[in-house]
């Protein structure tokens, strides 16, 4: 190869398309489509985010001014912004883990010797993943409805029958902790299937002759699952937790939906405090696109590390 | 064997169950009368299987509440203010069903009086949340897959510059799903406002697609990368020419993944809610926000919200049921092998 960048243009044309290049064509549309309609989008939100407008009249008509970083530096003393911040991070961690835990045990009965019709059962578990998100959350807000006969109602006045009398009915999306902890049962709830697939074909693979060995020798139910099962699902799990962490990290549907991230703004995950920032009467759309910038940066990082660990980039060179 | 035919044997397989349950029932009966299966035998499956129905049953009550309350309008099943989860079936209606195609804004914005005629009909039906969401829906697919095919094609089985970059790119973004759509909402607001483009079916349309593309770009380039090179090689041997092969071979054997993409990009337009609530004007909400709507209009029945809320579900549920070998292949691509 040359490497002459001289007068007679080598450099140049060896970077010029060739005819070898022309199937790349067939790419251009998709990659200016997605470029013009989701790239370009969000390359302005990032000059938003420098700037002052309020709402979208500014914007259009250009009166606004640039104010570099100070949009970032009003949030990072802003304990509204960082209420937001560590509320969805425990939203993340706390549903992630339930999760987990519920897609294992779920995937290790639904795979167990002893339950017959384990395939349609399988298929009935999985039901969460094929309804509408908007409709999951619709009921579950319904679930939790206030009134005196709404099913959360029901189950909390019959077990806490047994213990006071005539317990009195809980608004649940009043207080801060049990509306938190709503998000987190509705999260977990749409989110199991997914891990259940995922763990289920990882203990498909899980050798069975290692469990026998195992259990000849004596070692007992947790000794098995500690040696045995647990280091062969490890890898898909640790998968299936980073690609749901993320989706629970743009969790902006429940709070929407179930009562505007409050009480009094408590459990505003980070893209509805965004949302809320930018469109609520006054709207700030400068700080709202810094607050997107933000929770932008934090959903980069967990996609690199899903294709770093998730080796999904192998797949490139095929 | 095609799709259709694929599709008939597993829903005969299913409907077969009863049978083969039967079957067993009769034969465990049988030979639990001979002693040839002791009762050591048969409890430690009669309990397992009886603890993971509970366990579902607890897990599914969300679903079956709803359903029940779709069924049970005007009973105490299907109200948050009286008691009862549990309709008898001598309760079970049709009318919160009723309700929704005559009375509610889902198939008909407001259903003809008297002697109508066929046009008259069309004319209701054109300003439903139904004619709003296939409107978007319809574009939504065709813009996608006229973008992904080709694209997926080059992806696979071609070398150009800015291939591996470009793919990259691609494979980071098939990892985050609407938040980056979210995210950008207030850039894609103002833009939109700017170019005019809101209250448009089209515009909207566009957006969607532009969401899916990375997602179903690399599901399809990589079932493509799944057809064994030698089909090819013979064809371009036999000298047919590269639109003959993508034409003869290379589609035809990707129809696995063609139905994986049309289904996802399917879902993307039917499902999506925030991006139609705030670039769409009233008049022109699809299904999605007239849930929503109606959620929030204060009074709604429980039980007509459930069969309205049914009603939009269903065919979402029904690609799921009848496609799972499809959408399951596109959930778990590259989690299951890693």
């Amino acid at each position: 190869m040359s490497t002459s960048t001289g007068r007679d243009g080598t450099w140049l044309s060896q970077r010029m398309p060739t005819r070898d290049d022309l199937p790349g064509l067939l790419v251009v549309p998709n990659i200016a489509w997605y470029g013009l309609f989701m790239a370009f989008p969000l390359v302005y939100l990032v000059f938003l985010s420098f700037t002052d407008a309020n709402g979208a009249e500014d914007l259009l008509r250009g009166t606004y001014t640039f104010i570099g970083f100070d949009n970032y530096a009003g949030l990072l003393s802003d304990r509204q912004f960082w209420n937001s911040f560590l509320v969805t991070w425990l939203f993340v961690f706390t549903s992630l883990a339930l999760k987990i835990i519920l897609g294992v045990s779920l995937a290790m009965l639904l795979t167990h010797q002893w339950v017959r019709g384990k395939r349609y059962m399988r298929a009935l578990a999985i039901i969460p993943l094929g309804l509408p998100p908007i409709f999951m959350i619709t009921l579950w807000r319904s679930i939790f409805s206030g009134a005196r006969f709404g099913v959360a109602n029901e189950v909390y006045i019959t077990i806490a029958g047994l213990v006071v009398e005539n317990p009195t009915p809980i608004g649940w999306f009043a207080n801060r902790w049990l509306a938190f902890m709503t998000y987190v049962l509705t999260e977990v709830w749409m989110a199991y299937p997914f891990v259940l697939i995922i763990v289920v074909s990882a203990l498909q693979g899980v050798d069975k002759e290692l469990h026998d060995a195992a259990k000849v020798d004596g070692a007992g139910f947790f000794n098995r699952f500690y040696h045995v099962t647990l280091p062969q699902i490890k890898r898909p799990v640790w998968f299936a937790s980073i690609l749901t962490a993320a989706a629970s990290f743009q969790q902006f549907l429940i709070p929407l939906i179930f009562n505007d991230g409050g009480p009094a703004r408590q459990n505003e995950l980070i893209l509805f405090y965004g949302y809320r920032e930018a469109f609520q009467a006054p709207p700030n759309m400068g700080e709202g696109a810094a607050i997107m910038v933000i929770a932008l940066i934090f959903i980069g990082m967990f996609m690199w590390l899903n294709v770093k660990k998730g080796r999904l980039a192998e797949g490139i060179n095929n | 064997m095609s799709i259709a035919q694929s599709l008939r044997d597993d829903a005969v397989h299913a409907a077969r169950w009863p049978i083969r349950v039967g079957q067993q029932t009769r034969r465990t009966l049988g030979g639990l009368k001979d002693g040839e299966i002791g009762i050591t035998d048969i409890a430690p499956p009669v309990v397992g299987t009886l603890f993971a129905i509970l366990v579902l049953l607890i897990i599914l009550f969300p679903v079956y509440w709803m359903i029940a309350a779709a069924f049970a309008a005007g009973t105490g099943a299907a109200s948050l203010y009286e008691e009862g989860f549990f309709a008898s079936p001598t309760e079970w209606s049709l009318e919160a069903f009723e309700w929704v195609i005559y009375e509610s804004a889902f198939v008909f914005d407001s259903y003809p009086q008297g002697e109508a005629g066929l046009l008259d009909y069309l004319y209701a039906f054109s300003g439903s949340y139904l004619a709003n969401s296939l409107q978007i829906v319809i574009p939504t697919v065709i813009f996608s897959m006229v973008l992904i095919v080709p694209a997926a094609y080059a992806f696979s089985r071609h070398d150009f510059a800015g291939r591996t970059p470009l793919l990259y790119g691609y494979v980071l973004l098939t990892q985050v799903g609407s938040g980056i759509t979210v995210a950008a909402l207030i850039a894609i607001y103002v833009v939109f406002n700017w170019l005019g483009f809101t209250n448009s079916h089209l515009a909207i349309a566009a957006l969607y697609a532009a969401g899916a593309l990375p997602f179903n770009t690399w599901l399809l380039k990589t079932f493509m990368d799944s057809i064994p090179r030698s089909y090819e090689e013979a064809a371009i041997m036999d000298g047919a020419p590269r639109r003959t092969i993508f034409r003869e071979i290379i589609l035809p054997l990707s129809k696995p993944g063609l139905a994986a993409v049309l289904i996802f990009v399917f879902l993307s337009g039917w499902n999506e809610f925030i991006l139609a609530q705030i670039l769409l004007g009233a008049d022109k909400y699809p299904l999605s926000v007239g849930l929503y709507l109606l959620l929030e209009e204060y009074g709604t029945p429980w039980g007509q919200f459930a069969a309205f809320s049914m009603l939009y579900a269903l065919p979402v549920v029904l690609i799921y049921f009848f496609a799972q070998r499809y959408v399951e292949s596109g959930l778990s691509f590259g989690g299951m092998d890693g």
